[in-house]
């Protein structure tokens, strides 16, 4: 009879482990008492005995290396010579039931989103009416529900978070069928023909497609605008009552999340800048076009520091850590229509030249209105500046999914003790560094170290010019 | 407004409709002097004596086909199977004479029949006394099935089926005979293939056939706690079955589950939630979930009895699962 290898309840507490590593293969013969494999339990690894004797025999759908499983989950089985491998029996149900077939049932796996026979994700029928309601593409979105079948509420939520977007055409030129007058008319009118297309699948959109689309969302518009001011009360002598906007309540929706989802600490460190404004101001003598800014500048350094400190430039994704070997960082913009965070990509590969030349255009382009979609995603890090308004420290929220964020304050010249055995002092120009980072990814002291580190080059900037 | 039990009222909507009209009478085992098992007809023999409630021996098949021919010839009975199970003996009368009469006659022939009988899993009642079978009558084009859960239902669905020329089913589950419940004075009617929403509700619709609305309610108390709003619906009627008000319900709440302590297979629960997919298919979040009883006949021992039906705790992970999909 074959052995059945299951996941050990190592501690009173264990709920679950993980597989770390086998120390036997699959067909190795066994003895009774050898190391068989290793368990990561919460922080701590151990070795586990085999506590019978045979030929280990690992089936297919045995948990993966680092899968976090149930205590008593069979990993493995180990049979006599020749003995076949047991397959998965399943409970017996109270009513007689007829016997279940041979296969093992594989484990559900929730990660991975239901797919229709023809590779789409699987959808909810009410979900797919509200999509085509409120003119979601859905064929992109993750699924909330438990099988991975997208529902209403993810549909909402990416309505919600498409209405920030401005109405100008996606930055890829749409790849569907279109008329080519179409096409043209979409671009004058401001009309996005991949939402357009999901509303109308299987069919060539065609001019009158876009013009009733365009007059739609003007109609929208016009509708809300009054439904806005109907709603308004007459407010209080000296009150003024405004409607929110797009910006404002993406951003509201964003900050509280990040506000009760993150465990944020912040640090601060003063950093003696006496060195950055000087290298600054040799820049700006050059007579260069464009004089890199204060966050362009540092925008390389933490980038450089990014690339030392890599559990800081990381998300969480499903049940994996990602590292992200770019780093794309996000600058935050105050503009006219409220915060917005343009992402300068690749900062690390750039030459600060170049930072500063793609960091100006999309400022730009960010208070003009005229930023695309894919400019404000994708930002492995974000920098926020306060300092023009006099801000010596705060503590920023932290850009989800990003793990931490800069915030800088005025550069002020102080007097500053050099030498405290020789009583020796010196006016300053120090800067105070507000990193919040997030303590589910990454904890205190490596995340105070990453901010020592942009403390040192922001100290000796020559130190990561030469990295 | 007066409180009375689910069988008072039901036995005052009978006692009004005979006295109302003398051409209605009741058969049944026990039914007469006795009162009935379930006292279904208390007090009504010493008004009405032998001629209009008549105690029969055990021969289901007879006396049933006897009233198919009381009927037929202008009378109108009440068959007082005392438990629906009891009823099976006679499906050959009901099925092949009752239900088709009225159509093989071209409608020379009237069926106005009211069959009630006690049906549902009662503590230790075993497999010959828990049967429901509303199914079965569901299925056949000529019934009426109406399983009332509360006492003003249960006195006004009793007078409308009363008042109703073609065969009506009339269902009381056991464990609803003792409830007490407010009764309407006066004349009260309720009619046919209409449901009633026993909760308002937003997060999801919970349907419950017989005594499982009241579990359904017991359970929509403790989601309450918890956030969720649940709706249960109370059908009354499940032929014709008011699927528009469960419509209505889906729309708003998107998911809908279905507690029904008969067995799955092809039962009210079944055709609920295909009647919803084919007519209310865009406004579903999540598939119709039913909560059955366990498919197996009903056990004697009361250990055996702990996991065989939905209950409240039962239904409140079915809504926890549903509202996770």
């Amino acid at each position: 009879m074959a052995f059945e290898v299951m996941m050990p309840r190592l501690g009173w507490n264990m709920e679950v482990g993980a597989l770390a590593t086998w120390r036997k293969q699959d067909g190795d013969a066994v003895e009774a008492g050898e190391i068989l494999f290793e368990v990561e339990s919460d922080k701590a690894v151990q070795e586990v005995e085999a506590l019978d004797s045979g030929i280990l025999r690992i089936p297919p759908d045995s948990p993966a290396l680092g899968q976090t499983v149930p205590v008593g989950t069979v990993l493995a089985y180990l049979v006599k010579p020749g003995e076949a491998v047991p397959v998965q029996a399943k409970p017996a149900a109270a009513a007689p039931a007829p016997v279940q077939p041979q296969a093992p049932a594989p484990t559900v796996r929730d990660e991975a989103p239901r797919r229709t026979a023809r590779q789409q994700p699987a959808i909810s029928p009410r979900a797919a009416r509200v999509a085509s309601e409120l003119g979601v593409d859905w064929t992109g979105l993750k699924g909330s529900g438990r099988t991975g079948r997208i529902v209403e509420r993810d549909v909402r939520q990416a309505a919600t978070a498409l209405a920030a977007q401005p109405l100008a055409p996606a930055a890829a030129p749409f790849s569907g069928r279109v008329s080519p007058v179409a096409r043209r008319v979409a671009e004058e009118l401001g009309v996005d023909l991949a939402q357009l297309a999901a509303q109308l699948p299987g069919r060539r959109i065609e001019r009158a497609d876009v013009e009733a689309a365009a007059q739609a969302a003007a109609d929208q518009r016009a509708a809300a605008q009054e439904a806005a001011k109907k709603a308004a009360a007459p407010a209080p002598a000296g009150a003024r009552t405004l409607p929110i906007s797009q910006v404002r309540r993406v951003t509201a929706e964003r900050m509280a999340t990040a506000a009760h989802t993150t465990a944020a600490v912040t640090l601060t460190t003063e950093a003696d800048a006496t060195e950055l404004v000087r290298l600054r101001q040799q820049l700006k003598d050059n007579g260069a076009t464009v004089v890199p800014s204060y966050n362009d500048l540092l925008g390389k350094l933490t980038a450089q520091a990014l690339l030392e400190h890599p559990q800081v430039n990381a998300r969480f994704e499903g049940e994996t850590i990602i590292q992200s070997g770019a780093v794309n960082i996000g600058i935050a913009v105050d503009t006219e229509r409220g915060l917005l965070v343009p992402v300068v990509r690749d900062v690390q590969a750039k030459s600060l030249r170049q930072v500063a030349e793609v960091s100006a255009r999309l400022i730009d382009q960010a208070r003009t209105g005229h930023i695309s979609m894919d400019d404000l995603r994708g930002g492995t890090f974000t920098i926020t500046n306060l300092g023009m308004y006099e801000i010596d420290a705060f503590s920023p929220i932290i850009n989800l999914p990003e793990c931490a964020v800069l915030g800088v304050g005025r550069i002020v010249a102080k007097q500053v003790v050099l030498d405290p055995e020789a009583e020796k002092v010196a006016i300053r120009r120090m800067m105070f560094l507000s990193l919040t980072f997030d303590h589910r990814l990454v904890d205190g002291a490596p995340a105070a170290r990453f901010l020592q580190r942009v403390k040192l080059y922001v100290e000796k900037p020559y130190l990561w010019l030469t990295q | 407004m007066r409180e009375m039990t689910f069988v008072d009222a039901a036995r005052e909507g009978l006692a009004e409709e005979m006295a109302r009209d003398a051409s209605i009478f009741v058969v049944g085992e026990g039914i007469g002097a006795r009162g009935g098992n379930f006292n279904t007809t208390v007090g009504l023999y010493d008004l009405y004596g032998e001629q209009r409630l008549r105690d029969t021996p055990i021969s289901e098949r007879g006396f049933t086909s006897m009233c198919v021919g009381a009927a037929a010839t202008g009378a109108r009975p009440v068959i007082d199977f005392m438990f629906i199970d009891f009823m099976t003996d006679a499906f050959g009368e009901m099925f092949n004479q009752m239900a088709k009469l009225q159509w093989m006659s071209s409608g020379r022939l009237k069926m106005p029949v009211v069959v009630r009988g006690c049906v549902g899993v009662g503590p230790s009642n075993a497999a010959h006394h828990s049967g429901n079978y509303s199914p079965f009558f569901m299925h056949i084009p000529g019934f009426h099935v109406v399983m009332p859960t509360t006492p003003a239902d249960a006195k006004g669905l009793m007078k409308t089926a009363i008042r109703s020329d073609d065969p009506v089913l009339f269902l009381e589950h056991k464990n609803l005979l003792p409830l007490k419940g407010p009764v309407p004075d006066g004349e009260h009617l309720v009619p046919l293939g209409k449901a009633a929403i026993a909760r308002e509700g937003k997060d999801v619709t919970l349907v419950g056939i017989a005594f499982m609305v009241k579990q359904a309610l017991a359970a929509a108390d403790q989601l309450a706690k918890d956030g969720i709003s649940a709706e249960v619906i109370d059908p009354r009627s499940l032929a014709p079955l008011d699927i528009d008000t469960v419509l209505a319900s889906v729309h708003k709440t998107g998911r809908l589950l279905v507690v029904d302590e008969d067995f799955a297979p092809c039962g009210a629960a079944a055709e609920i939630a295909t009647q919803v997919m084919e007519r209310g298919f865009d406004d579903l979040d999540a598939p119709v979930k039913r909560l059955n009883g366990l498919f197996c006949p009903a056990p004697y021992s009361p250990a055996l009895m702990q996991n065989l039906l939905p209950t409240p705790p039962t239904i409140v992970q079915a809504v926890r699962d549903l509202l996770a999909e």
